[in-house]
């Protein structure tokens, strides 16, 4: 570090390749595995695996790029599972015994999600509950509000109610369409996940408002004052990810075929891990739709090829723990030391 | 300040080749783990086709194989597939029924030479199972309700054994027309089968009910007790309690130690675990018996029906596992305190006359 023209023309071998790892690390992992598989693995490289995997993970990517619109605004959410779980139930609910027909039912889903995004916005923005503390609250609530509805049980067609008499609907054809269905050769829940994932990157990487949530998520104080509504825009992040979560669990509740009340448990973690790999993936180093996206990707990889290796689940779990851990390597440590170099070549002039 | 760029440079690409090789590196463990298992059995014919060339591939699908029943049911199922060279694929969906339909559908999509369900949702299931046998792919349930099992072999423990087995124990030990009391629930397929054998028995003994009572919740046991306490004190009277559940069974005989009857009530229950074999020998205990299977030997016995159906040598299509009655008297003779105690005591407990060959012995450790 001669002089500080050098630095900030010409790059050190070192830093580039460091700029390089963190910008493209994370895809040649992803690419690295999928060739693995593919080579080893016969049966991994059908189109029906391939779809297969999408349409696996398409319910943890959905709730994960909620998470990630939390995460716009500098917040998390931790009710996702929840909401996701408490939509499969109310589905059933809604078409096994009060009878409606799938349309119904997602219409009740949907208008599920956004209020208890609300309430989340509601307990962050005007209550000022910290967002980890309000969204661990709400994922309480509204699993205990599920299983009060529910009486505790998973709702299934023919089922005996508590007055003796046989439930009177079923999961329809058309709503379950939204997993067993597909446009062409692409499932439904695929369709679904890429759309949803189109929308919020251009929401977030093409519109005003896009910018505006960034802006809040990185320095509401200054969004403020340069007249972005602030918490308008909080709120809209929170009832958008219940939104996401509704979604994710109404292609649940299709792919179960009943309102199993365990369904959505194990959601949760993998949303969140999936929304903090998106964070790393490509060096953006903020919230973005494509790298969670990717990031849900690589999990349904590595479930699938380490499977088809015939590994145990508790490895699979050591193999995304590594992954996340790579991840927030990623985005932490090594893309701090460049926003340090950044700085570094406008101050170190002395 | 560059060689901390170089180094993070350096400790970035070193980390993305270790998640890269650590692929590698755990396959070839596993591999070897599977290998080492040691098998004291040995056939006495040589494996007839398909099973004389390359492993023969099938995926078996999981609901849950964590706890001390399903880890040894795996085991079992994982021993008998290494004798009759036969490679499993083992998915878990750790109860995420979700996560269950996704791994058949892609069990399905990798077209294994044949699947096996280990318990499950009907109405889950039901679709993926009808789709695997139309995409031609030989298929066994194990303690699955189907409403269409065309073509698909079905298998469970057999109910009507372990029903039966205990309620012969019981009308020895309190004769026809005694006044007997009932804890069960409705709308489990299993329980629903031993309601079966029960109302046989009533009939056929001129039992005297004098209470029907019990249901299936969070938590069981706990939930059995005041319902159970409530009949008791109603019924003070009562020779005999059938409680076909060990979860129903354990409130039940929690039920007669509270109101002071156990030198009064016998309780008779059914399946075995460790803490189940601790209730029954705990001193003064009313649970005098019971009805298990191994299930380990369970596990074995599905692939093995899987292999013969494969062969061409399995004539039925529905397969059972006959239980083996317990008793308090037998647990103590043979001092068991625990499963694999009682195993050693109880070979037969090994189903080692069931759905075998002479190229395929029983196999489960």
């Amino acid at each position: 570090m001669s002089s500080p023209s050098v630095v900030s023309t010409k790059p050190s071998t070192g830093e580039r390749a460091a700029a390089f790892v963190v910008k493209w690390g994370f895809v040649a992992v992803t690419v690295a595995l999928i060739l693995f598989f593919v080579i080893t693995e016969p049966s991994f490289r059908t189109v029906d695996n391939i779809f297969g995997m999408l349409k696996f993970i398409a319910p943890t990517a959905i709730a994960g790029l909620g998470v990630m619109l939390a995460m716009t605004v500098g917040g998390i959410d931790l009710s996702v599972g929840a909401s996701a779980g408490f939509a499969v139930s109310i589905a059933a609910w809604t078409m096994v015994i009060a009878n409606q027909v799938g349309g119904v039912a997602v219409s009740v889903v949907l208008v599920c999600g956004l209020l208890i995004g609300a309430l989340n916005a509601f307990l962050i923005v005007v209550a000022r509950i910290p967002d980890l503390l309000a969204t661990l609250t709400t994922m309480f609530v509204i699993v205990g509000l599920k299983l009060i509805i529910v009486d505790g049980k998973s709702i299934s067609s023919q089922m005996t109610l508590s007055n003796g008499t046989t439930a009177p609907g079923k999961f329809t054809a058309d709503f379950l369409w939204l997993d067993r269905g597909s446009v062409g050769p692409i499932p439904v829940p695929v369709i679904i996940f890429l759309v949803v994932t189109v929308l919020l990157w251009f929401l977030l990487e093409r519109t005003r408002w896009g910018r505006a949530l960034f802006a809040v998520g990185t320095n509401s104080e200054a969004a403020r004052l340069s007249g972005i509504r602030v918490q308008w825009y909080r709120t809209a992040a929170y009832m958008g990810c219940g939104l996401l979560a509704s979604v994710a669990g109404l292609l649940l509740a299709a792919r179960i075929g009943q309102g199993d009340v365990s369904a959505g448990n194990s959601l949760l973690l993998d949303a969140v891990a999936v929304a903090l790999v998106g964070v790393s993936v490509l060096g953006i180093g903020r919230p973005n739709a494509w790298g969670t996206a990717l990031g849900a990707v690589l999990i349904a990889v590595m479930v699938t090829g380490f499977t088809m290796l015939g590994l145990p689940y508790y490895a699979q779990d050591f193999g995304k723990g590594i992954v996340l851990l790579v991840a927030l390597l990623f985005s932490f440590t090594f893309s701090r030391r460049r926003t340090v170099v950044t700085a570094g070549s406008t101050t170190s002039s002395s | 300040m560059a060689i901390f760029r170089r180094a993070a440079a350096v400790t970035a690409l070193a980390a993305a080749g270790i998640l890269a090789l650590s692929a590698c590196a755990q396959s070839s463990t596993s591999s070897e783990g599977a290998e080492s298992t040691s098998t004291a059995v040995t056939a006495s014919a040589p494996l007839p086709a398909p099973f004389d060339g390359d492993p023969v591939k099938v995926a078996l699908v999981r609901q849950s194989g964590a706890g001390d029943y399903f880890e040894a049911w795996g085991a079992g199922a994982q021993a008998q597939a290494k004798f009759a060279n036969i490679e499993l694929q083992v998915t878990d969906a750790r109860n995420d029924n979700a996560k269950q339909a996704s791994d058949l559908e892609q069990a399905i999509a990798s077209k294994p030479d044949a699947i096996i369900i280990d318990h499950g949702q009907t109405d889950t299931l039901q679709p993926l199972v009808t789709k695997a046998v139309d995409a031609g792919i030989p298929v066994i349930v194990y303690d699955l309700a189907l409403t269409d099992s065309t073509g698909v072999i079905t298998s469970s423990q057999s109910d009507e054994s372990m029903a039966s087995g205990v309620l012969d124990q019981l009308i020895d030990d309190v004769g026809d027309g005694a006044k007997v009391g009932y804890v069960s629930a409705e709308g489990f397929a299993a329980l629903d089968r031993r309601a079966v054998v029960w109302n046989q028995y009533v009939k056929d003994h001129n039992l005297d009910v004098v209470f029907s009572t019990g249901k299936v919740s969070e938590s069981t046991a706990t939930d059995n007790i005041p319902l159970v306490d409530a009949a008791l004190k109603q019924n003070p009277d009562v020779q005999a309690i059938f409680a076909p559940y060990d979860e129903i069974t354990k409130g039940t005989v929690q039920a007669v130690i509270q109101n002071n009857l156990q030198d009064k009530v016998k309780v008779y229950g059914i399946d075995i675990s460790n803490a189940d074999i601790e209730v029954i020998t705990a001193d003064g205990s009313p649970w005098v018996a019971t009805s298990a299977t191994d299930p380990a030997a369970v596990g074995a016995g599905v692939v093995r029906a899987l292999a013969l159906s494969l062969a061409g040598q399995l004539d039925e299509t529905d397969v059972q596992f006959p239980a083996k009655t317990i008793t308090q008297q037998f647990l103590a003779d043979n001092k068991a305190t625990n499963v694999t105690e009682l195993r050693a005591a109880e070979p037969t407990l090994k189903l080692d006359d069931v759905v075998v060959a002479d190229w395929l012995p029983a196999v489960s450790e």
